[in-house]
């Protein structure tokens, strides 16, 4: 395995609609910070890679419009996922294994904010025959799950507003989150339903942000970051699309992530430090915390996604606010996870890791 | 068991709607906003030179902020051209007909528009050509306020 590392890391403020900007101009102020922390040239970068989806943008090959960011003049190497754009990660981390090159900047764009109704637009990821024309809620599956997940045990209305409440209490140190507050979970228990047993506070606020990462193999790491954030285990893994298949309560593909990358890392999700989940729900970071073996870790200290969602960059940012933990010296092991399609269906997990 | 398939089902209703907010951005929002008053609206980088038209906020060569917007005439040459031949549905004029690229003079980018006012098998690279802008009336903040290009007269654009 080669060394790979994060070695710079920014994004754009979390806002709940950002009508002045398109793609480019979301996405551009943020690819120049992160290139000029490192203090290179986009001629440097070998590889890009990008994820979003098509139907949070209503039209085909949305990310197209992205490309004027990364100047595809003169030609560049490219990829885009139709997803998160954490597995756009996954895909750059990999293509620097191969050895294709020694530099990667992964970015993700996510505008929530463009469906004028997200009631109209998630039933459509969900399949054709059996659950898209009951054209559920956006927040109906993971109802279902919540409410399994308090069944078996794992947390409670209070449980998941205690999480609410930390979570927006740690935004107020997150200038670049969309939601933050003080605010106890008793106060946020006597606001109505969403989709029972979930309450607003429990739903991660959607919105628009960009994030970017770049990635650096083995000496390029060390000669462009003081102190590299390695990725010691990245992998992902997925359960059957069809949620009525599953046990809600639990996240095996979660569970099989973790344990393939701690294989790889040599430590494993119990010995971080800090980790940074991709909650959608308040519930999931109970399910999330079994699943991965966490042992005393901060969780989403950013405030995460219940503090901003904005959309496929919100795992992205879970592997930068990881690694900037091991970027500033604030910890040794950080861990990243990142969350796509309805109630967890895809997990994806890193192991990052400074030097002593 | 028996070998008899199903018969099969060929439709399910399953009714789609969905609306969105397109956001054009600043810098389109300008362009599209000088087309409905008549103006082709370019701007250069500063560390490069480039012109573009339409432009975009940021020079996508040199990541940089363009300058200040100034307007440009849409007089050009062709630089590449084709002639659409055959009828499809949605065609909004008849075949035959000329699509190419113009260069605007003082551009460094090329806009795609109808040429016109000219029999296709006349046009050709290089020729000159300008703008016909729709009346008043119908200027709207689309490539559509320009009709389309004709041969260059000597009267000027808006003749």
């Amino acid at each position: 395995m080669r060394d790979v590392a994060v070695v710079a890391w920014a994004q754009s403020p979390c806002r709940a609609a950002n009508r002045r900007d398109d793609m480019a101009g979301i996405l551009l102020p943020v690819i120049r910070e992160t290139v000029n922390t490192v203090g290179i040239d986009r001629d440097d970068v070998d590889f890009v890679a990008s994820g979003s989806h098509d139907f949070y943008e209503g039209r085909t090959f949305s990310y197209i419009d992205s490309l004027d960011a990364v100047g595809a003049w003169p030609p560049i190497s490219e990829s885009h996922v139709e997803s998160d754009a954490a597995w756009a990660l996954a895909e750059a981390w990999s293509w620097l294994q191969l050895g294709e090159g020694d530099i990667a900047l992964v970015y993700g764009i996510g505008r929530g904010s463009l469906p004028a109704d997200l009631d109209q637009v998630m039933p459509a990821q969900l399949d054709p025959y059996y659950l898209a024309p009951l054209a559920p809620h956006r927040d109906a599956i993971a109802g279902l799950q919540a409410r399994s997940t308090i069944e078996a045990g794992l947390t409670s209305e209070q449980g998941m507003a205690e999480v609410a409440s930390r979570c927006l209490a740690s935004a107020l140190d997150n200038p670049l989150a969309q939601r933050s507050e003080q605010v106890d979970a008793a106060q946020l228990l006597e606001a109505p339903y969403v989709s029972s047993p979930l309450r607003e506070h429990d739903v991660a606020p959607v919105g628009d942000a960009a994030a970017v990462v770049i990635l650096a193999a083995g000496d390029a790491a060390r000669r462009l970051a003081e102190r590299p954030a390695w990725l010691r285990g990245v992998d992902h893994r997925m359960d059957t699309h069809y949620p009525g298949v599953r046990d809600l309560s639990e996240s095996p593909s979660t569970g099989r992530a973790a344990h393939r990358a701690a294989e790889l890392a040599g430590f494993s999700a119990s010995d971080v430090d800090v980790a940074e989940l991709h909650t959608e729900y308040s519930h999931q970071e109970a399910i999330l915390s079994g699943a991965l073996g966490l042992k005393g870790a901060a969780v989403n200290p950013s405030g995460g996604p219940l503090a901003g969602r904005p959309a496929t960059a919100t795992g992205l940012i879970r592997v930068g606010e990881a690694a900037r933990h091991i970027l500033d010296g604030r910890a040794d092991r950080t861990l990243a996870h990142a969350t796509s399609g309805p109630a967890l269906q895809q997990n994806l997990v890193c192991l990052l890791e400074g030097d002593g | 068991m028996t070998n008899v398939l199903p018969e099969p089902v060929t439709t399910i209703p399953n009714p789609f709607r969905m609306d969105y907010t397109y956001v054009a951005g600043a810098g389109r929002s300008m362009f599209l906003r000088g087309l409905a008053e008549r103006k082709l609206i370019a701007r250069r980088c500063a560390g490069c030179g480039q012109v573009y038209l339409p432009p975009p906020e940021f020079c996508s060569r040199c990541l940089t902020e363009l300058e200040a917007p100034f307007e440009l005439d849409g007089r050009g040459a062709i630089s590449t051209f084709c002639v659409v031949s055959f009828p499809f549905p949605g065609q909004r004029i008849d075949p035959p007909y000329v699509v190419a690229h113009i260069q605007p003079h003082g551009a460094g980018t090329r806009l795609m528009h109808l040429v016109r006012e000219i029999e296709p098998e006349d046009v050709h690279i290089g020729l000159e050509v300008e703008p016909v802008w729709v009346p008043d009336d119908e200027l709207d903040t689309s490539l559509l306020s320009i009709s389309h290009f004709r041969p260059t007269t000597e009267g000027g654009a808006d003749a």
